[in-house]
């Protein structure tokens, strides 16, 4: 290989680098270094988002970042930058910085902050090789290097349900993982090629192999996905912090299982040879099943971030539903959607947060009358549950109108009728807390007030969801402006999988 | 020219958020930009060209924004009627929660706005269901405990029809491959889903537009919004359902199925039903939505009948305009006219009786008024030699009768307001509010300044001296039978606003809980049991009083079948 000096294809090692190396010296700094660390944090996520943008730029222009070597024969480790990757990298990039920023004031006072702030970096360098990975092994690392790093996380309080819920987590997560090994050795068995290419990499004929393959590998990711019936952890992994959850929820967790299935979906099987063996519609019938299951125990749920973690396996499902719709719009919808469902759900955590923060509350009928005391938090909560409802001019109405066309065109209006329904379940569970934050009155004492000086809350809580929530509204108002979600979507589909 | 009209929609849509910004800051002076908000958007209508075109290709997906003579005539409506709403807001609304109040008018103000003037699917419906979201908070405003429920009822049918709304706009735009909406009705015509499509759009618009079954919403939530949120309500936002089907609907062209006729089926049930429902309220407010309904009936069996009749439709289409223009000004006064206190003086109290009725009187189309006019141009459009349609010839009798019932809705909403309102002083807003809508209502059609099409010549205000007859044969015929009801009937039945939703079962509160979680099976076979009981003897007694209903019936059938013989 010919060794190229110029910087470009050390740009994504770069920016995995820089939150491995945050992520190394802050678990070298002592506890008391509050000031140091948040400056290498914030630092950190600042690099890497830079590095981001000018690879963004880059790729949009036609640039490849490439970079490979080879571990194992046969096997390379390879990190390359598409437009694909570019959106999931983006994605992390942006909201880790605010996460970080968010965290940094949720965690004021409380212990082991340094063990904290080490793994979360951590958590966002494996995301953000799930996103740069060339190749399916590649992937799988980083895939097991998340799960390893996300434990601590989900622990952190310590308590009794912390630890059961960690260890619900865990087993469901390496079990999902040694199902996707299973699935990856296969699929090398038989083809001889783990990378990841447009069209994909299988050809020839539909065998049954492929088919278990393809099962195996769906599987494997799906726990991640909280595809049903293999959600189980991800609403016992609430207990978790306020910035995990909204880390776990909008980024990190799921949304590496939804994008690896859309990468074994387009990258790996093809969506036209997927389409064509029959192993795309069974797997959007489960999507929308999951869907409507998601919302309907949403509807039960009188805790604010239960109520939040069954909505995200509800949402999440739109991503796979989206691609299984084998067309370019339904592709377009379901990849707008990964970046769309990340900024309209980390604002709802931020929010529940906020709450759980500054007024001690928990539960969503507590929440009467929270609209008056906390009005920025309040409406970034009201514009993110709208969002997620799909009311235009938002985002989650771009997501829905442009997956309802691909739909259309695909010619499965049913799918159609389960975004309806799942919009009408959306609004069911989400109104009445927006109605109870702002039109029913206060008439006891809020559980357990801090009172922060001027504002609402800690500045450092309140910035971030009131961003985000900015997001949401100018993502889906200028949906059609260059580097838009939904123009990136479109550029992804265009370059990559246009048939 | 077109910069400065791309400024003034700019402003018309923007300057209502922008307001909002302000709202942070302290002071009590924020108030005053309810009359001025509408202002860009009514200079706007005023000033524009025909047929104004404006792109957008960087808002939502590739927009369009423009104005013909239909949406100036609807943009001319909303404006004036916000503004002069403003002005009546300044004397009526408290300190508490105001601020609230504000931000949801600003955002319901730029919805129904925005609506007008947009183009393409995208921004309409963008702006529609802020008008419909936002509009909530209007109605729920007091947070009495008819507030809350008329808020529960409003926003679980408007989630419902937004739903039925972009289930018929995605399979237009799909089968028109174009989010323009001029586009999308010449697709819907020919769809192979046509009939699917047009029953969709006219049930998600329709639940706006206070269609038959889906209107129940309409007599809770107006009467329990503030004053001036009712009159917008009831007069311009209404009438934004209504401007989405004529948008959306293939008029003017050949479409299967008959849901022309079913409209204008329809359309007769909410006018004549409506003013059924109507005379048997005890508030004046409630009175007057259900006056909506039935007018809203009227401008329902319009459109019915463009949908039938294609080669009728473009001379429809202005007349629908027109009465939507006449509605909007006449019922936003009257509702006005709910919250101003009749003063104790007697050349004043005159004046004050007499302008109270002037609306109400040209809603059922007394000479030298709006109604008047607007009644002729729908009776000339609708001649019955020109349709084709199966209910063509019902149609004369039909706004005979509605005429007749109109009146008697006004006539039962003087004598409640007779009853109920106290001699008093008013807020110098208030009263100027009022006035403006009033004299909007009588002024705006002297001075209209485009043409409504060939069907009115000049000087179309004034009646000819053969059409004085039907103009007043049914105010004469409201008036005596009015009369005699005022003379045998002690007391009207009464029928509980929301009329058939009174026979949904009530929910036992809990007190503390909202929503508990329901339990499985046992406790739920007993609750569906005690519903189904209380359904039925609620339903018994709530329906023993419609026996003077069933009388109104037959009075009002003898009169139609007479016409139509």
């Amino acid at each position: 290989m010919a060794v190229d000096f110029s910087l470009n294809p050390w740009l994504p090692v770069l920016a995995l680098a820089t939150s491995l190396a945050a992520s190394l010296v802050i678990f070298m700094l002592p506890e008391a270094r509050h000031g140091l660390r948040t400056a290498l944090n914030l630092g950190a996520a600042v690099a890497k988002l830079i590095l981001i943008v000018v690879m963004g730029w880059g790729v949009f222009h036609g640039l490849e970042y490439q970079l490979a070597f080879t571990m194992l024969p046969g096997i390379e480790f390879e990190l390359k930058v598409d437009s694909l990757s570019m959106m999931f990298a983006g994605l992390s990039s942006v909201l880790w910085l605010l996460t970080t920023a968010y965290a940094v004031g949720y965690l004021e006072n409380s212990p082991n902050r340094s063990r904290f702030f080490g793994f979360f970096s951590l958590c966002v360098a494996s995301t953000t090789g799930i996103a740069l990975a060339g190749n399916l092994f590649t992937f799988f690392l980083f895939y097991e290097m998340l799960t390893l790093s996300t434990y601590p996380l989900v622990v952190h309080r310590g308590t009794a349900t912390a630890l059961r819920a960690g260890r619900s987590y865990i087993i469901y997560t390496l079990s999902g993982g040694a199902v996707l090994l299973l699935g990856m050795a296969w699929l090398y068995a038989e083809t001889g090629t783990l990378d990841f290419a447009p069209g994909g990499v299988v050809d020839g004929s539909p065998t049954p192999a492929l088919t278990a393959i393809f099962v195996l590998l769906v599987v494997g990711l799906g726990v991640k996905a909280a595809l049903f019936p293999l959600h189980g952890w991800l609403p016992q992994a609430m207990v978790a912090p306020a910035p995990v959850s909204a880390l776990l929820h909008a980024v990190a967790v799921v949304k590496a299982g939804a994008f690896g299935i859309v990468r074994v979906v387009n990258d790996v099987f093809g969506t036209g040879f997927a389409n064509e063996a029959g192993l795309l519609l069974p797997l959007a019938g489960l999507a929308a099943f999951t869907i409507i299951f998601g919302s309907v125990r949403a509807l039960f749920q009188q805790d604010l971030k239960r109520r939040l973690a069954y909505s995200t396996i509800s949402q999440v499902s739109y991503i796979i539903l989206g691609i299984c719709l084998a067309g370019p719009l339904g592709m377009v919808g379901g990849l707008v959607h990964l970046l769309h469902q990340g900024i309209m759900k980390i604002t709802l955590f931020f929010c529940a947060g906020n709450y759980a923060e500054t007024l001690g509350v928990h539960r969503i009928d507590e929440l009467d009358g929270a609209g008056p005391r906390m009005p920025a938090t309040s409406v970034a909560f009201t514009i993110g549950a709208f969002g997620m409802i799909g009311t235009p001019p938002l985002a989650g109405f771009i997501t829905k109108w442009t997956m309802g066309l691909g739909a259309l065109e695909a010619g499965l209006p049913w799918v159609v009728a389960v975004l309806l329904v799942s919009s009408l379940l959306n609004a069911a569970y989400f109104l009445p807390i927006v109605h109870r934050l702002w039109f029913r009155p206060r008439r006891e004492a809020w559980p357990e007030e801090v009172r922060w000086g001027r504002l609402e809350t800690l500045g450092w809580l309140l910035w971030p969801p009131v961003l985000t929530a900015a997001a949401v509204v100018l993502i889906g108002v200028f949906a059609a402006m260059p580097f838009s979600p939904l123009s990136w979507a479109e550029l992804v589909v265009n370059r990559e999988y246009r048939p | 020219m077109t910069p400065t009209l791309q400024f003034l929609a700019i402003a018309a849509v923007g300057l209502p958020l922008a307001w909002l910004l302000t709202l942070p800051l302290a002071g009590r002076w924020q108030r005053f930009g309810l009359p001025l908000l509408p202002l860009p958007a009514l200079l706007l209508a005023l000033v524009s060209e025909a047929d104004w075109q404006w792109s957008l290709p960087w808002l939502l997906m590739d927009s369009l924004w423009l104005l013909d003579d239909l949406r100036r005539t609807f943009l001319t409506l909303t404006a004036l009627l916000w503004s002069a709403a403003g002005v009546f807001a300044l004397g009526y609304l408290e300190s508490r929660n105001l601020r609230r109040f504000l931000v949801f008018w600003c955002l319901t103000l730029c919805g129904n706005l925005g609506l007008v003037i947009a183009g393409d699917v995208a921004s309409f419906y963008s702006f529609f269901a802020l008008m419909t979201f936002a509009s909530y908070g209007l109605v729920e405003h007091d947070g009495t405990g008819e507030a809350l429920r008329a808020g529960r009822v409003y926003m679980a049918m408007a989630v419902v029809g937004e739903m039925l709304l972009l289930a018929g706009l995605m399979l237009a735009a799909e089968e028109a491959d174009s989010l323009l909406l001029t586009e999308l009705a010449d697709a819907v015509a020919e769809a192979p889903r046509a009939e699917l499509i047009i029953g969709l759009l006219i049930t998600g618009f329709g639940v706006k537009a206070g269609l038959p079954l889906l209107h129940f919403w309409l007599p809770l939530a107006h009467p329990v919004a503030p004053t001036p949120a009712s009159a917008v309500l009831s007069g311009a936002m209404i009438k934004a359902g209504l401007l989405g089907w004529l948008l959306t609907l293939p008029l003017g062209q050949a479409s299967p199925g008959y849901w022309g006729d079913l409209m204008v089926g329809a359309g007769a049930v909410a006018s004549l039903g409506g003013a059924l429902a109507g005379v048997c309220q005890r508030q004046a407010k409630a009175v007057l939505a259900y006056s909506s309904i039935s007018q809203m009936g009227l401008m329902l069996l319009l459109v019915g009948a463009a949908l039938a009749t294609p080669e009728r439709a473009l001379l429809i289409l202005p007349v629908i305009a027109l009465y939507a223009l006449h509605h909007g000004l006449a019922k936003g006064a009257l509702f006005l006219s709910t919250a101003v206190r009749p003063p104790g003086g007697n050349p004043a109290r005159w004046a004050y009786w007499l302008l109270l009725a002037l609306p109400g009187f040209s809603l059922a189309g007394l000479p030298w008024t709006s109604g008047a006019l607007a009644k002729l141009a729908m009776k000339e459009a609708l001649a019955k030699d020109q349709l084709t349609m199966a209910t063509a010839t019902w149609l004369s009798p039909l706004m005979t009768a509605g005429a007749v019932a109109t009146l008697l809705l006004v006539l039962r909403f003087l004598w409640l307001q007779y009853r109920q309102a106290e001699p008093g002083a008013n807020s110098r807003w208030r009263t100027a509010g009022w006035l403006l809508t009033v004299a909007g209502s009588a002024l705006v059609f002297w001075w209209l300044p485009w043409q409504v099409g060939e069907l009115v010549e000049q000087p179309y205000w004034l009646p000819k001296a053969y059409q004085y007859a039907s103009l007043l044969t049914p105010i004469g015929l409201a008036l005596v039978a009015g009369l005699l009801t005022a003379l045998l009937v002690r007391r009207a039945p009464a029928v509980p606003p929301g009329d058939l939703l009174a026979l949904w079962p009530g929910r036992p509160q809990v007190p503390g809980r909202l929503s508990t979680m329901p339990a499985w099976p046992a406790a739920n076979t007993q609750r569906w049991a005690g519903r189904f009981s209380s359904l039925t003897t609620g339903a018994e007694n709530r329906l023993r009083s419609g026996g003077l209903l069933a009388l109104a019936v037959l009075a009002l059938l003898f009169i139609l079948i007479n016409q139509a013989g």
